[in-house]
């Protein structure tokens, strides 16, 4: 095992790797990257405070864990953690045997055929898959009307059928059957609009599991319908002071004091190395269906992929699968809240700077002091001021883009997919569906543009309704 | 469940007193004049001038042969050429409807009949609404009414609250709404109470880019503001009724002096197995692939039928959409359950079938909540889909003739029913849907080991998640 050691002014945090991933070059190169590639004075007090940000009690190593030693891993699923300098597990050294168990544990699960067999029969039977590969004619024809009738075909993947109403399924049940196998009966995990609070819930429910909930108060507030449907399904609901990134906080902190009982259920692509990693193969059922799908309905691949970034679950689950694919473009769209100069949005790729979060190396929306700044959009699931490790890695390399959707252009096209084809697509999905406007006129006749409708909006209705109230247009 | 007729959704003709002509008031007599008939099973118009009159007792009516076969099943021809099923169904309507009755059921046979057509429907199906949906093993819930001894039934719940929308109305609005656009109709009326049927046709209405007028009364619109919205949303135009008590009954009376004044451009979307000929033939046809994907899929897990189907009832649209692929196989028991409200002897109820005598409502001969002068009592039900003092003229005949079972579920057991899924299996269901669910409580024990049980899960609980709430005490 080989230890590099950051001293934060009283608090420690270990980076550490095992033999089996990152040498301690690497995690020397790893800060010492963001060294050169800075071009920031402030570089390394930013950096040692992110490193803070988010570090759970420290409490002394249990002689269990000292003794127990990670199988060895099969690294033909399970990557190092890393995505090129992105990602890894900065967390305390009490958590990385932890993480190394979660990380053999969901290693073995995933190559276990009976474990498959169930996931499968559970996202078939319980969750409703597959979605359907929707070819959204009415769409495709409100941009061709303006063009001589030319413009791309817009098909939409209907996550929003999933059962609770997204993509957030696929993942909770995953790891609820994870956290079955080993033996914790309790699960924790935290949400921001709640969609993946439901589907947490809902997963530990029907395999009789204790459910917890952290959620920001005034999300609470804003999501009551959400926090009702997380009670009726037996899970309970703490609501904590701030945002979100203060609920993920609570819920990890939560999860540290019980470790041996509980298990902490991620619901986004981002914290340290197994998470990212788990989060994104148990999405990547989308990118696998849509493959097969669009071979079925039009013999090829899809031209672009567009999906909205809040943590980037959803986006990932739809873009692994074609990451190789070089000739299929891949789109992810952020929340611009009130504009990029308005300082309130979530545009974390847009407008962030590199710097470690919730124990992965990823962009972040930072200040000149290194503190996080409070994140903003009208759809909670993107309010985060953080982002996917891989998705950062996926923006450095150029295999994806990002652009940006204000909440303005994300409401317009939410009214607009509910007039043109009877879908309320959810707050977040309508940043996806924003980008058609700008992005359409650019490509060329019967192009095959994929869109992620990640979730279910009718219950934004209530959001939407109070919005154009406000703004008098009711 | 009565999705476009209940007391808080649709009623297709008034009851009152001051409303259409007699021939829906189940104490009068209705004459009618010639009309012609169209052949109810052959895709070939055939045409035959019939006069005939009724009266009260439609026990002296000179009807078709519809004996039961000697060995028990059922005969073939549900309904026959004048709509019924025995002596119940009909087409008691004012005569200027009975041409564009009579026009839509020639169209649903010669469309029936067209691949064309149903390869659309199908795709749509399967694209559009997510079908088919799952038949899901419901293991907590199995475990649950297991006797001492570990032996009970296996239950089944047939997941129609997948579908788009959350209930299985899609099925039968979408079908409907091509069915309009195939008769080159541009319009589309419906009524609604609470507003769910309201939000299926708009939904449908959107999808095809068909004109939609919903009417709802000024009072219910008040209350079910954000439904209104949403319909709003979808591109429908909600028109407020503002006669009578401004409620359901109003804008039912509303909804046909418009289609009796648009009947050349205008389809009437009927959402349930009630009304006139050809409508409960029709809706049940466009619920069937329910059964008739059940059955297939219990061949797939248990290479069987299913022992007990059981399914709430308001109109009887879900239940019919499940049964009728089974009415055949007299070895599969069919229950239907009803709202007891109150309990049956509170007088507030809509357990038609149970409490209800036989009459003319609607349009059909069938039983239904009357008092001694034959006028329709109020019914009560806390779910609003199952507040309908009638019920589909073809469960009418199924009890009669002792093919199905019909029973009652009170409010309380609803509710208790709906918390209990809820926690077991991670799936809300409809308030509606809980009174199927309920069932199970009754009849499990008496059960033998291993019985096959397939609940029809009508719709999902978002809806009821308020009146729920305030009744559990969650």
């Amino acid at each position: 095992m080989m230890t590099c050691k950051l001293q934060l002014g009283g608090a420690f945090a270990f980076a550490r790797s095992n033999n089996h991933s990152v040498s301690i070059e690497s995690s020397s190169l790893m800060v010492a990257t963001d060294h050169q590639n800075k071009t920031n004075n402030n570089l390394l007090p930013r950096e040692l405070a992110m490193a803070t940000t988010c570090v759970p009690t420290i409490k002394p190593l249990l002689e269990k864990e000292l003794r127990t030693h990670p199988q060895e891993t099969n690294n033909d699923i399970i990557n190092s953690g890393k995505f090129g300098r992105f990602g890894g597990k900065f967390v305390p050294e009490t958590l990385i045997v932890c993480m190394s168990q979660l990380e053999a544990e969901f290693n073995k699960a995933i190559h276990d055929e009976t474990f498959k067999a169930e996931l499968a029969e559970a996202l078939r039977d319980f969750a409703g898959r597959e979605t359907p590969l929707y070819y959204a004619r009415r769409l495709s024809e409100h941009y061709k009307i303006n063009n001589n009738g030319k413009g791309p075909d817009i098909y939409l993947k209907r996550e929003d059928l999933n059962h609770g109403g997204s993509h957030k399924i696929n993942n909770a049940l995953g790891q609820a059957m994870i956290a079955k196998r080993m033996g914790r009966n309790t699960v924790v995990t935290a949400t921001a609009s709640g969609q993946h609070g439901i589907a947490t819930a809902a997963a530990c429910a029907k395999l009789g599991l204790d459910c917890t909930v952290f959620m920001a108060a005034k999300e609470m507030e804003k999501e009551c319908s959400n926090v009702k449907l997380m009670k009726l399904l037996g899970a309970k609901v703490e609501g904590v002071n701030g945002s979100y990134k203060d609920a993920a906080s609570e819920a990890f902190r939560s999860w540290v004091g019980e470790m041996e009982k509980s298990y902490h259920l991620t619901g986004s692509a981002v914290g340290p190395h197994p998470c990212p990693t788990m989060v994104r193969e148990f999405q990547s059922v989308i990118g696998r269906e849509t493959r097969k799908q669009a071979l079925e309905k039009w013999g090829g691949k899809p031209d672009v992929l567009i999906a909205c970034v809040g943590t980037g679950s959803n986006a990932l689950g739809l873009f692994h699968e074609y990451l190789h694919d070089m000739d299929v473009r891949l789109i992810g769209v952020e929340a611009a809240g009130c504009g990029l100069d308005s300082g309130k949005h979530s545009s974390t790729l847009a407008a962030g700077d590199v710097g470690v979060y919730h124990g992965a190396l990823t962009y972040l929306l930072q200040d000149q002091d290194g503190q996080i700044l409070p994140p903003h959009s009208i759809a909670s699931g993107m309010e985060y001021p953080g982002v996917s490790p891989e998705l950062s890695y996926l923006k450095e390399s150029g295999r994806a883009e990002f652009s940006v959707a204000t909440d303005q252009e994300a409401l317009d096209a939410y009214e607009r997919l509910c007039k043109l084809e009877g879908i309320f697509p959810s707050l977040e999905a309508a940043h996806a569906l924003a980008i058609l406007d700008n992005l359409v006129p650019t490509l060329s006749d019967g192009s095959k543009v994929i869109v992620n409708c990640s979730g279910c909006g009718d219950k934004d209705a209530a959001l939407v309704f109070d919005h154009k109230l406000f703004h008098g247009k009711v | 469940m009565a999705s476009s007729i209940t007391s808080s959704s649709s009623r297709l003709f008034p009851i009152t007193r001051d409303s259409q002509p007699t021939s829906h008031s189940p104490s009068n007599f209705s004459k009618f004049a010639s009309f012609p008939s169209s052949s109810s099973s052959s895709a070939s118009k055939t045409s035959s001038y019939i006069s005939c009159s009724l009266t009260r007792d439609p026990s002296v009516l000179p009807l078709e042969e519809q004996t039961n076969l000697s060995n028990g099943s059922v005969p073939f021809q549900r309904p026959d050429s004048f709509g019924r099923f025995g002596k119940f169904g009909g087409k008691y309507v004012p005569e200027t409807l009975i041409h564009a009755l009579t026009e839509l059921e020639a169209a649903f046979h010669t469309l029936s009949a067209d691949e064309e057509f149903q390869k659309e429907l199908a795709g749509i199906l399967r694209d559009y609404v997510g079908r088919e949906t799952p038949l899901y093993f419901a293991e907590r819930l199995t475990e649950h009414y297991k006797r001492e001894n570990g032996e009970g039934p296996h239950i089944y719940l047939k997941r129609e609250d997948l579908n788009h929308t959350g209930a299985h109305k899609i099925n039968n609005a979408v079908a409907q709404a091509l069915l309009a656009k195939c008769l080159g109709k541009k319009r589309i009326i419906a009524e609604t109470g609470a507003g769910q049927h309201g939000v299926a046709t708009a939904t449908v209405c959107a999808r095809f880019g068909l004109e939609c007028i919903v009417y709802m009364g000024a009072q219910d619109m008040e209350r079910q503001a954000l439904n209104v919205f949403r319909m709003r949303l979808l591109g429908a135009e909600v028109r407020p009724v503002h006669s009578g008590t401004a409620t359901l009954k109003d804008a039912t009376s509303e909804a046909i002096r418009d289609w009796v004044t648009n009947v050349e451009t205008t389809h009437y979307i009927l959402g349930s197995v009630a009304g006139p000929h050809p409508y409960p033939m029709m809706v049940r046809q466009f619920h069937a692939v329910i059964g008739k994907e059940t059955r297939k899929q219990a061949l797939e897990k248990w290479g069987g039928k299913p022992d007990v189907l059981i399914a709430c009832v308001g109109g009887g649209s879900n239940a019919m959409g499940l049964f009728h692929e089974f009415v055949d196989d007299k070895d599969v028991r069919l229950i239907g359950v009803e709202a007891a409200g109150f309990g049956l002897d509170s007088g507030k109820h809509a357990a038609t079938l149970t409490k209800g005598e036989v009459g003319v409502l609607h349009g059909a001969m069938s039983y239904l909540l009357q008092d001694d002068d034959g006028q329709i009592v109020e019914p009560h039900s806390i779910s609003a889909g199952l507040d309908y003092p009638g019920v589909g003229p073809e469960h009418s005949f199924l009890k009669d003739i002792g093919r199905a079972e019909y029973y009652s579920i009170t409010d309380e057991e609803a509710l208790e029913a709906f918390k209990r899924v809820s926690r077991l299996e991670g799936i809300i269901p409809a308030l509606e849907t809980s009174h199927a669910l309920a069932y199970l409580e009754k009849v499990c024990p008496t059960l033998p080991n291993g019985a096959k049980v397939v609940v029809n899960f009508s719709g999902r609980g978002d809806k009821d998640v308020h009146t729920a709430i305030k009744y559990l005490k969650v």
